[in-house]
């Protein structure tokens, strides 16, 4: 290297800013440098914005609560709760984009509570008459989801299986090493 | 002792898969006579050209809201006394005492069972039959 000469330094990319959407939760942010991340089993998350606004949201239910007595609980309220707090920001429903991750199977003989909690999602999406845009439902791993709500860009990391049914296992964890864990996929 | 199957009930929300929840729920409870519109507007125009008993609207919504929908009624003499429930997301002091001063008759926090559902509605209308 000439002195003098300007060395090549790799362009400044700050750090995102992650925001950790638990169980039950839901989390709204708008800006470039915000990413809301969650890891689902057999829970979903649904990741919404508002492409003209440049906000968005993920929520993360546990059931998809429809039917009975226990009807009107989690997968509905969930999604009310982050429709209603877009909305509020000034978003427009027929603007909305839509996408869904999770619901996996993870063991066998259980009942599929993944496999309804996606069968919800889906539903709703139709009943409500919203842009499904893409996303990753059921399968039989656990998954850890990146949202980037200004771009809508969504970032899927499969746990591996072992992985998955730790996971399964210690629901509650709020971090599952996932580092060296199965495909990276773009939605 | 009110027959369920002889109230008319309307259900407001902006949320289809909601206004199917709710009346699932008024069927398990007898109910029969059930009309559903997506926001406050539509739901003053529903009551004023087919009034109800009872009417179940969400707080959140576009256009009219379910304060505006509840004020709304309870200035409009021929349906004034219309039994009013607020259905709200999150237990919300502020607009549940708000919701009182306009008149409404009872709130439901959501999520809700259908028991409370029930017991919401016979709070106003006496034990159901």
């Amino acid at each position: 290297m000439t002195f003098g000469q300007a060395a090549s330094v790799p362009a400044y990319e700050p750090e995102p800013r992650k925001i950790h959407v638990i169980q039950g939760e839901f989390h709204v942010a708008s800006g470039e440098d915000v990413v809301l991340t969650t890891i689902l089993g057999s829970c979903v998350a649904a990741c919404i914005r508002d492409p003209a606004l440049g906000i968005g949201g993920m929520n993360h239910f546990l059931l998809p609560g429809e039917a009975g007595d226990e009807g009107m609980r989690y997968g509905v309220q969930s999604m009310e709760l982050l429709m209603n707090a877009l909305l509020r920001r000034g978003s427009r429903r027929e603007r909305l984009e839509v996408k869904l991750f999770g619901g996996a199977h993870l063991f066998d003989g259980l009942s599929d509570v993944g496999g309804q909690n996606a069968a919800f999602a889906e539903r709703f999406v139709r009943a409500e008459g919203l842009q499904y845009v893409g996303g990753s439902l059921r399968g039989d791993r656990a998954r850890r989801i990146q949202y980037w709500p200004s771009s809508g860009r969504a970032r899927q990391i499969l746990l591996a299986p072992t992985e998955s049914r730790v996971f399964a296992a210690e629901r509650r964890a709020p971090a599952v090493k996932a580092d060296d864990a199965g495909a990276l996929e773009l939605f | 002792m009110p027959a369920s199957s002889s109230l008319a009930c309307l259900v407001v929300d902006d949320q289809q898969t909601m206004r199917s929840l709710v009346r699932t729920g008024l069927q398990q409870l007898g109910f029969r006579t059930i009309y559903e519109a997506p926001d406050g507007e539509e739901g003053l125009r529903h009551m004023l050209s087919r009034p109800v008993h009872l009417v179940i609207s969400d707080y959140n919504m576009p256009k009219l809201d379910g304060l505006g929908l509840l004020r709304a009624i309870r200035s409009h003499p021929p349906i004034q006394k219309t039994a009013f429930i607020m259905l709200t997301g999150r237990a919300d002091k502020e607009l549940v005492q708000r919701a009182v001063q306009f008149g409404v008759n009872n709130y439901l926090v959501k999520p809700f069972t259908v028991q409370t559902l029930k017991e919401k509605i016979e709070a106003i209308f006496g034990v159901l039959a």
